[in-house]
């Protein structure tokens, strides 16, 4: 067994109670709809959205009970070494075309921090730069630099440009293995954007020096920084949930871990010779480079019999995330086409079954919206196929037979649907307010308001995420490769007219669904509503969302209190702004 | 230390490199075989088959 990780026996049981429940769930639902369906004649369009009902709710029955299994367990006692740490680490940060500035601040203040701990001689920093601007470029060259003199990291803090980007961030990182790997027993992989404290860092090191085992031990980093009404949803959902569906994950998952990319440290040797990828064959988006290569390192280092190991305790990890809706969708386009992907690998030979279940997993996550979509349109269509209702069904019997309303077991299904969207959430806000985790987010009140209106907010931004997804989904199906564009942080904010933009289609989709719906079974327009009007509302749900959050609402600790790696980083890029506005006046 | 507040001095590209590089310490990183010869199972033939064609994509 692998040391750290969940026993066996307890992984496989929170399997096998996670999969039945949603198995069972799904099949109540498919069940009640076939009913429900059947109430005014049976026909093949009652079957097929049946089991759209099927496969869309065993997905929302997979995500409560990982919760449920994350709010009945506790982390299993994780070895640790507790002598001084002596193995050497890379910290590897791969950029492409990001601001340097902000980056650079963020290595310098995680240096700061690690020669807090007074291990900071043990780890060196990898700047890995992939970017394609030569204005950006020139930039990171400068403040690099800057970064060196700043912090006296000559010999400590290496940076490097590739010619060219082959393989992406994947290919980043395997080239410094090639070049520099053999100089390391570990590597910790961050993302441009990832800030850690120097002792969460050690603490890693420690772990994976007592569990010879762990080939990569992930962390959960909280997002940080976030400024809009969106960025501070999503950091307050991240925060207050997140670690309850890690956990949860974390039990059903045992040796078999994830790697989420970054704020992750894995063993060099183990890596090396586990995880080199190769190219898939055909073209994008199916062949090609393989796009969300973290699984598939996770899956490989498992094939190879290494362990890997989410630990959610591990606190002091963070990251910053997309400040508004088009942000989020523009690297959910991305994840879609590296989760199909995926579906090249499901046979891969020699990996572990619970690897492929999680390939399967990431495919399900982007499909079950199109399942969704599908059952509307099904359900608006419907009528168009439904047979005349029989009042006669009994022959000689002269009266009509009125069939029975099933109306009720149409919302028994809508409330069981509803229920398992919001109840793990609000058994966490429960559980939180129990164990005292509330006073971290503002209170008790303050975090059951929070709640409230994120899982309003949720409800009302749902509907256009399953259109973008939807959308995403048909992209890669139809061959369009996303390509991999930088990512766009800072402000984020956006007006109407951006917003109308990015969205008039879903706007048109909505009234398109309302009409078709009006004309074809006007009894379902008032069930619609919930999911048309926010499409027909788009635009201005994006740029309201995109504005800059004032609100007491969502507070998060980290607001509360910022991490000393957080108050290191402002103070440094603080100095640094002073330092260039001083040469731009020269 | 250097006088950062007149960059122009430096040879920037040779100076970050120079400083910047990383130790050599070559470690090897087999490619691994992910593709089986088998033929793809139902649902990669399903996910793969390409409707119609367009270019790149994106927001």
């Amino acid at each position: 067994m692998g040391a750290g990780a969940a026993p066996l026996r307890r992984v496989y049981l929170t399997r096998t109670l996670t999969l039945t429940a949603s198995f069972l769930a799904a099949g109540l639902g498919f069940v009640v709809f076939l009913q429900f369906g059947a109430s005014d004649g049976f026909d093949a369009f009652d079957v097929l959205r049946a089991l759209l009902i099927f496969a869309s709710t065993f997905w929302l029955a997979w995500g409560a009970f990982t919760a449920l299994a994350g709010l009945t367990t506790q982390p299993p006692a994780v070895p640790r070494d507790p002598g001084p740490v002596r193995a050497m680490t890379a910290i590897l940060v791969p950029v492409y075309n990001e601001d340097p500035v902000a980056t650079f601040a963020r290595i310098a203040a995680m240096d700061a921090s690690l020669r807090a701990t007074g291990f900071g001689d043990r780890f060196h920093f990898a700047i890995l730069s992939d970017t394609r601007n030569d204005e950006v470029a020139a930039r990171e060259r400068i403040w690099f630099l800057r970064l060196l003199a700043d912090t006296h990291g000559e010999g400590r803090i290496f940076y490097r440009r590739r010619t060219s980007n082959k393989g992406r961030k994947a290919g980043n990182i395997e080239d410094f293995i090639k070049r520099a790997g053999a100089a390391y027993s570990y590597a910790i992989i961050l993302d441009a954007d990832s800030l850690m404290e120097g002792a969460t860092m050690v603490e890693m090191v420690r772990r994976m020096e007592a569990a010879p085992d762990l080939g990569l031990l992930q962390t959960l980093p909280k997002v940080i920084r976030a400024r809009s009404r969106f960025g501070r949803i999503m950091q307050f959902a991240g925060g207050f949930y997140s670690p309850i569906f890690a956990r949860g994950l974390a039990m059903m998952q045992g040796r078999t871990g994830p790697f989420w990319g970054h704020n992750a440290i894995v063993r060099m040797r183990a890596f090396a010779e586990s995880c080199g990828l190769p190219e898939l064959s055909g073209k994008p988006p199916f062949g090609g480079h393989i796009l969300s290569h973290d699984y598939v390192e996770a899956a490989l280092l498992a094939r190879a019999g290494w362990t890997v190991r989410v630990d959610d305790d591990l606190q002091g990890s963070y990251e910053e995330a997309p400040e508004n809706i088009i942000d989020h969708a523009k690297r959910d386009r991305r994840w879609c086409q590296g989760n199909l992907q995926h579906s090249r690998l499901l046979l891969a030979p020699g990996l572990k079954p619970w690897s492929r279940f999680v390939f399967l997993q990431g495919i399900l996550a982007y499909i079950a919206p199109v399942f969704w979509l599908a059952f509307l349109a099904a359900s608006i269509a419907a009528p168009l196929f439904a047979p005349p209702i029989d009042y006669f069904p009994i022959e000689y019997w002269p009266f009509p037979v009125i069939p029975v309303s099933q109306v009720s077991k149409a919302l028994g299904l809508a409330v069981g649907v509803g229920g398992l969207l919001f109840l793990p959430k609000l058994l966490i806000l429960l559980d939180a307010a129990l164990r005292g985790r509330t006073q971290g987010f503002g209170g008790r009140i303050r975090a059951l308001q929070s709640t409230l209106t994120e899982l309003l907010f949720s409800s009302l931004t749902a509907p256009i995420f399953l259109m973008f997804q939807t959308r995403s989904v048909l992209q890669v199906l139809r061959g369009a490769d996303g390509g991999w564009p930088a990512q766009t942080r800072g402000d984020g904010t956006l007006n109407f007219r951006d917003a109308w933009a990015a969205s008039h289609w879903i706007v048109t989709t909505g009234g398109v669904v309302l009409v078709m719906a009006q004309w074809l079974s006007p009894e379902l327009v008032l069930w619609l509503m919930p999911v048309a009007l926010p499409m027909v509302l788009a635009p201005l749900l994006i740029s309201w969302s995109s504005r800059p959050s004032r609100s007491a609402l969502f507070t998060v600790e980290t607001e509360i209190a910022p991490a000393p790696v957080m108050q290191l980083h402002d103070r440094i890029l603080v100095r640094w702004d002073e330092d260039l506005e001083d040469r731009t006046a020269a | 230390m250097m006088d950062l507040a007149k960059p122009d001095q430096f040879d920037l590209d040779r100076l970050a490199e120079e400083l910047g590089a990383l130790p050599q310490a070559p470690l090897a990183m087999p490619v691994q075989q992910l593709e089986s010869s088998a033929r793809p199972g139902f649902l990669s033939a399903l996910l793969r088959a390409r409707l119609w064609r367009v270019g790149k994509a994106g927001h």
